[in-house]
């Protein structure tokens, strides 16, 4: 059973080499509900840390969390995916290129799962850069000049943070050596977490720092984000969903790990550096968010914003920790359908400028309401699964600290009149004559009336499931999933610090 | 004593090549410098291999070489070719004051592992020195040159310098997982290479 969740991508990659893109479509929703059922049962059934493949992998609370929501958000894309290649293909893409896209996608998928499993933190460190490098490719999809600068700078930035982050695990690997002698137990998480409290504090301090620069590229955080934005926005949308929703979490996990360590070993303060980071987080998004002209360059800076709530969630401890892994989950689903839904407008007009679309509620009824209602969902508003975890996360801020409570909330109303007020204009505004005027005198022929019948009916409603779903989780969480969090929260002890 | 001083000497050559480096404009020689240093690096892991009589120490020799010193060069002089470029033209600092930073960094990384290891480890703090200070050079070639390829250069020293900081405090990572962290490597240096083949060609530079 644990096996199969890494042996379906890697069966389904070798076959996406020899078989038909179309035929591959169809082969991918099976091997993502496959998968989806796998992690399911596994859930369902959950009690332990169980360890498989020779002690190299293992799923425990934290990982099952994140294990959880790159299933569900995969099987969503593998969905969207399905109509995605139909509308392309048709609209005049050649197939070949789409065989490369399940290749690398798959690859992505795959070495996501093995960094999520890893027991091993050099084969989580080995994951995790092959997921830069399979995404590297999907994200210069469309081959064009802003396409190849965005990978650019995302494979050298991710790769030398990512080296940061091994320079961590070296020292790491040192201090642990010191317990265990020098072989892969004292690489093994499980291994290291039993010897905690014998380990030198100040080498798994810097090493922790280390890791928290060197992840916190990959994750995003404030002052190494440069490369977010452009590459989130430039790949092809159900990529940029994966992205977003759940690549992020899997380099957070990193993080997590030597919080974790740290905390067995007794060291409390690196929870103020995830505070730190954190906040500064969402502080630079929120002043980004409010002068993007772009929207899957909105979308993406949201995502900054959402990972740095979630930092936050992590410092402070106690209940935000339970929000912090509900919207981890929440993220995943509400950003899918963000970047799936504004995936539609993008395949159908070929525009990315926010001021270029206007009226989107006549051609894109389905979409544009999706939209609408998914952007009240990424920020926090109730009828959403995300004010759960987004409520719980500022309870935990408020009572640890007022002020910077209200330093948050005011952030977060920030952002939310940024994201709301460029979408609706999207919504409603119309093409005022002033423009269309502009575009006939410079001899631009005016925009050919596209609308939904255009675009695969999969790539309409899978983003309407979605938002369905996290209206859904509102109002009733699965206990299982609801037991999971808890035990996973209780991993990371339930002190409130301040 | 004497396997110590020369290991000391491949470390030195590793620091040498790193300056050389910075105060050169010519990008072929600045990947023959990288690969000289990779193989000092490798000499140092065998001098490891030898006094320890590890076999993990041998195999990481063994994949350093094939890995640094033959297939990541061999595809960037490929890629150069292709390119036809040879010389640094863009940089924020000049040279002078680059190799003058250089020195400091060098000082800097000094005081810094003084201060982290008291203990002596291995051969000592020394290693951990140099290491940083490839580091820290590395990281000043990539801030402080525009070029494409410099970039990738000064990414590649500073994967050398997690390497030597491995082999220094340690005897080295397991061989698991260096091996995947080299082949994680080289495959990043193709879509690198890739994708500097794909930018010439869309934008006229």
């Amino acid at each position: 059973m644990y096996e199969l969740i890494l042996i379906l991508p890697a069966a389904a990659l070798i076959v996406s080499i020899f078989a038909d893109v179309l035929w591959m479509s169809y082969l991918q929703l099976a091997v993502s509900v496959l998968v989806f059922c796998a992690v399911a049962a596994i859930a369902l059934s959950f009690n332990s840390v169980t360890v498989f493949l020779g002690g190299f992998f293992f799923v425990d609370y934290i990982n099952l969390v994140i294990l959880i929501t790159v299933s569900t958000l995969e099987l969503f894309v593998a969905f969207y995916s399905f109509g995605y290649v139909r509308t392309e293909i048709a609209g005049g893409i050649s197939k070949r290129k789409f065989k490369f896209y399940y290749f690398w996608k798959n690859l992505f998928v795959f070495s996501m799962m093995v960094s999520i499993l890893s027991n091993n933190l050099g084969i989580y460190w080995t994951g995790l850069e092959a997921t830069t490098l399979a995404t590297a490719l999907l994200v210069s999809f469309n081959r064009t000049k802003e396409s190849f600068e965005a990978t650019w700078k995302y494979v050298i930035m991710c790769s030398v943070g990512i080296a940061i982050g091994l320079f961590a695990i070296v020292i790491l690997y040192f201090t642990t050596s010191q317990v265990y002698g020098e072989s892969l137990r004292s690489l093994s998480f499980i291994n290291i977490m039993q010897a905690g409290a014998k380990l030198d504090k100040n080498f798994l301090m810097l090493a922790f720092l280390l890791a928290l620069v060197g992840f916190g590229t990959k994750v995003g955080f404030a002052p190494m984000h440069n490369w977010l934005p452009d590459a989130h926005s430039q790949g092809p949308s159900p990529v940029s969903a994966l992205l977003s929703g759940v690549l992020l979490n899997t380099a957070l996990l990193g993080i997590l790990r030597f919080y974790q360590i740290n905390g067995a070993a007794g060291i409390y303060y690196p929870r103020y550096f995830l505070i730190g980071f954190g906040f500064f987080t969402i502080l630079v998004s929120a002043f980004s968010v409010i002068k993007q002209t772009d929207y899957k360059r909105l979308f993406a800076f949201s995502s900054m914003e959402n990972m740095g709530i979630i930092a936050l969630g992590f410092g402070i401890g106690g209940i935000a920790v339970i929000g912090s892994l509900l919207q981890i989950f929440f993220h995943a689903l509400n950003k899918g359908l963000l970047f799936l839904s504004s995936g539609n407008v993008l395949a159908a007009t070929h525009e990315r400028r926010i001021d270029k679309i206007r009226n989107l509620s006549k051609n894109f009824p389905v979409t544009a309401l999706v939209l609408l209602f998914g952007v009240m969902g990424i920020s926090g508003m109730p009828p959403f699964a995300m004010f759960l975890g987004e409520i719980y996360i500022m309870t935990g801020v408020f009572r640890s600290n007022i002020l910077l409570g209200f330093l948050v909330f005011i952030l977060l109303v920030f952002i939310f009149i940024g994201l709301f007020g460029k979408i609706l204009k999207m919504y409603i505004g119309n093409t005022d004559s002033e423009e269309a005027g502009d575009e006939l005198k410079s001899g631009k022929t005016a925009h050919k009336e596209v609308n939904e019948g255009a675009i695969h009916p999969f790539m309409v409603y899978v983003p309407l499931i979605l938002l369905l779903l996290s209206s859904l989780l509102l109002f009733y969480i699965p206990s299982p999933f609801l037991n999971i969090v808890k035990s996973a929260s209780a991993e990371f002890g339930g002190r409130i610090i301040f | 004593m004497i396997m110590e001083k020369i290991a000391e000497l491949f470390i030195i050559l590793i620091l040498v090549s790193v300056v050389l480096n910075v105060s050169s404009p010519f990008i072929k020689f600045a990947i023959k410098l990288y690969s000289f240093q990779s193989l000092m690096l490798a000499f140092y892991i065998l001098m490891g291999a030898v006094h320890f009589n590890s076999i993990n120490l041998y195999g990481s020799f063994a994949i350093t070489v094939i890995f640094k010193v033959v297939l990541i060069p061999y595809f960037l002089f490929k890629t150069l070719k292709k390119v036809k470029m040879d010389k640094e033209i863009d940089m924020y600092i000049g040279i002078p004051e680059a190799v003058v930073f250089a020195g400091s960094l060098t000082l800097l990384s000094n005081l810094i592992a003084q201060k982290i290891i008291k203990t002596g480890i291995t051969f000592g703090s020394f290693v951990f020195t140099i290491s940083l200070a490839t580091f820290l050079i590395g990281a000043m070639l990539m801030i402080t040159r525009k070029t494409l390829f410099s970039q990738i250069i000064g990414f590649l020293t500073i994967d050398n310098a997690i390497f030597l900081a491995a082999n220094s405090i340690t005897h080295g990572m397991p061989l698991l997982v260096e091996l995947g962290v080299l082949f994680d490597l080289f495959v990043s240096i193709l879509i690198l290479s890739i994708l500097i083949l794909n930018l010439r060609r869309n934008v006229a530079v």
